[in-house]
């Protein structure tokens, strides 16, 4: 955004206008002080009776002259704190638009490149089918990309995708991994045993499998070690019961612990990891967390020692 | 058209598709194509493998290529380089062309034409390979001297004439000079000098460039403890100006 000129400034017009207020706060009293010199005067050189006029009456004007004064202030104060948040959220969807644009061009431009090779020269057929791997990794992304932002105007708008059935929680998420085998190849994925036999959890199953999703290729994405790691290990006891996810890569900074969570956040990024993403995948998990009437904390044992992602859910109650 | 010489093209680009793909249909075509995966792995494939043509992307991670462009052109004004970004607004492309990109292509583009304007910049800069290096009709070393206050700096032989007599200039203190030279009158932030000047990305300490500011401030300033043309601004960074 441009920067806005100087006299149009939030901030300047926000200074300016209580100047002005307390300015007109002080005149009022100065004036209403003089009026009622002057009428005194008046009262005396016609010897009238003074207290049927004022008396002990200027303070009640002063002091409701300055709660006025008080409460309007007030209500420039709030709007320009209002303003402040508007902008801001104005700074992050532009951010956003930036980037998702971005993560849409991508496979677009990567599969228009490919469809007009093969338009044009005649390749072996060993090599279109590795080119057609690559293409079919891009429309995988782009439906992913599409979903994303699809589920992010559901969850928002609290359409549930269909009610709550009790599940084994280590068990979905052990089918979960299964079934999307291809999407974690290189990743070594260990889903512990729960120490106290299966966990029978009321879940929204396809919400739950969007943040397995979300968790899992965030821990992959930001990942150096050659080979990506994730444990998965269950707690219980009578409050809660805590399924973390444990990473082995490359950490995340303290002060973005809790920011990676609100919607259009991105984490800042170097060499390590590709630049890119929505900034909507974490607040999607926190929002789905929400839903389950839990939470999910991040947390950090330092730069590159990896992260761990634990979801709290409700206790379960004993049969 | 083709030359029987194979030319090199450095592809600068993170997405794996995307650089296979370019590097496919360059190789078809009969050039040598390389891919650097990131800004600083271009920036020395550049110095290493001395391409002919560099096709670079915006967002890259860590360096980015606005850094690898400003950074090139600090050395070599002639070698041709194609923007091909998924940023395609006007405001884009003029900071790219301010920049001293050869030519700006937005993703998606068309195979076609990026296959016909890398020919056309390959040509071009063919034809204006003459023997004589540096004759140029580039901006800053027209002149091949630049004087402020009462300093003068000769681009050709490295040296300036300044208070202290005339000195040889290092490579780098050269590159930081003409990042300011460039930028005259603009705020330079610490970490923009090091990505510019040196082709760090933001995880080396900045100190390296309050340092060479302390020389050059050595160097031409007339009182260097009040610098009046190297200024420091209270935290952005700095400044050169002069009248």
């Amino acid at each position: 955004m441009k920067q806005a000129k100087w006299f149009i400034h939030p901030v300047f017009i926000f200074i300016l206008s209580t100047v002005a207020l307390a300015i007109s706060l002080f005149l009022y009293i100065y004036w209403y002080i003089g009026v009622s010199e002057n009428l005194k005067s008046v009262i005396r050189r016609y010897q009238l009776d003074g207290n049927q006029f004022f008396e002990a009456q200027t303070w009640v004007v002063i002091l409701s002259l300055s709660l006025l004064v008080g409460v309007i202030m007030l209500g420039i104060l709030i709007i320009f704190i209002y303003n402040l948040k508007t902008l801001q959220l104005y700074r992050l969807q532009h951010t956003f638009i930036n980037n998702f644009t971005h993560e849409l061009k991508t496979p677009v431009t990567s599969l228009k490149i490919y469809l007009e090779t093969f338009a044009k020269y005649q390749l072996p057929r060993e090599e279109q089918l590795k080119y057609i791997g690559f293409m079919l990794q891009d429309t995988e992304r782009l439906s992913g990309n599409i979903n994303s932002i699809l589920n992010l105007a559901r969850i928002e708008s609290r359409l549930h995708e269909g009610e709550s059935t009790p599940v084994d929680l280590p068990e979905t998420i052990r089918q979960f991994v299964i079934q999307n085998r291809h999407l974690f190849h290189d990743c070594d994925i260990q889903v512990a045993p729960p120490v106290a036999g299966p966990l029978i959890c009321p879940l929204i199953v396809p919400l739950f499998e969007m943040l397995l999703m979300n968790i899992l290729t965030n821990a992959m994405k930001y990942n150096a070690s050659g080979k990506p790691r994730i444990d998965i290990t269950f707690e219980q006891d009578r409050h809660a019961l805590r399924i973390r996810f444990r990473d082995n890569g490359i950490g995340i900074a303290k002060e973005e612990r809790k920011r990676i969570f609100s919607k259009f956040y991105q984490g800042w990024h170097d060499e390590r990891v590709p630049v890119g993403g929505s900034g909507i995948g974490l607040y999607l998990v926190q929002q789905i967390a929400r839903l389950h009437h839990g939470k999910v904390v991040a947390d950090s044992e330092g730069d590159g020692k990896g992260a761990v992602f634990t979801l709290t859910l409700p206790a379960i109650a004993p049969k | 058209m083709k030359q029987t010489e194979q030319q090199r093209i450095l592809i600068v680009e993170d997405d794996v598709h995307i650089a296979e793909g370019l590097k496919l249909n360059l190789t078809l075509q009969g050039y040598e194509a390389a891919i650097a995966r990131s800004g600083t792995a271009g920036l020395k494939m550049w110095k290493e493998w001395n391409p002919q043509l560099i096709v670079l992307d915006i967002m890259l991670p860590g360096l980015d290529g606005w850094s690898v462009l400003r950074h090139i052109r600090l050395e070599e004004e002639r070698l041709p380089i194609l923007i091909l970004s998924a940023k395609g607004a006007p405001d884009d492309r003029v900071k790219g062309f301010s920049f001293g990109v050869d030519d700006y292509l937005a993703k998606p583009f068309n195979l076609e034409e990026f296959l016909l304007r890398v020919q056309r910049l390959l040509t071009r800069a063919s034809w204006s390979k003459n023997p004589e290096r540096g004759g140029g009709s580039e901006e800053t070393t027209e002149s091949m001297e630049y004087r402020f206050g009462g300093n003068t700096i000769d681009w050709n032989t490295l040296t300036a004439s300044c208070r202290q007599g005339t000195i040889q200039l290092t490579e780098q203190e050269a590159k930081l000079l003409k990042v300011f030279i460039l930028n005259r009158g603009k705020p330079l932030s610490r970490k923009l000098l090091l990505e510019v000047g040196w082709g760090y990305s933001g995880v080396t300490s900045t100190r390296t460039v309050d340092n060479f500011i302390v020389r050059l401030r050595k160097y031409f300033e007339e009182d260097p403890q009040n610098p009046v043309y190297f200024r420091s601004l209270r935290s952005v960074g700095y400044l050169f100006d002069h009248p």
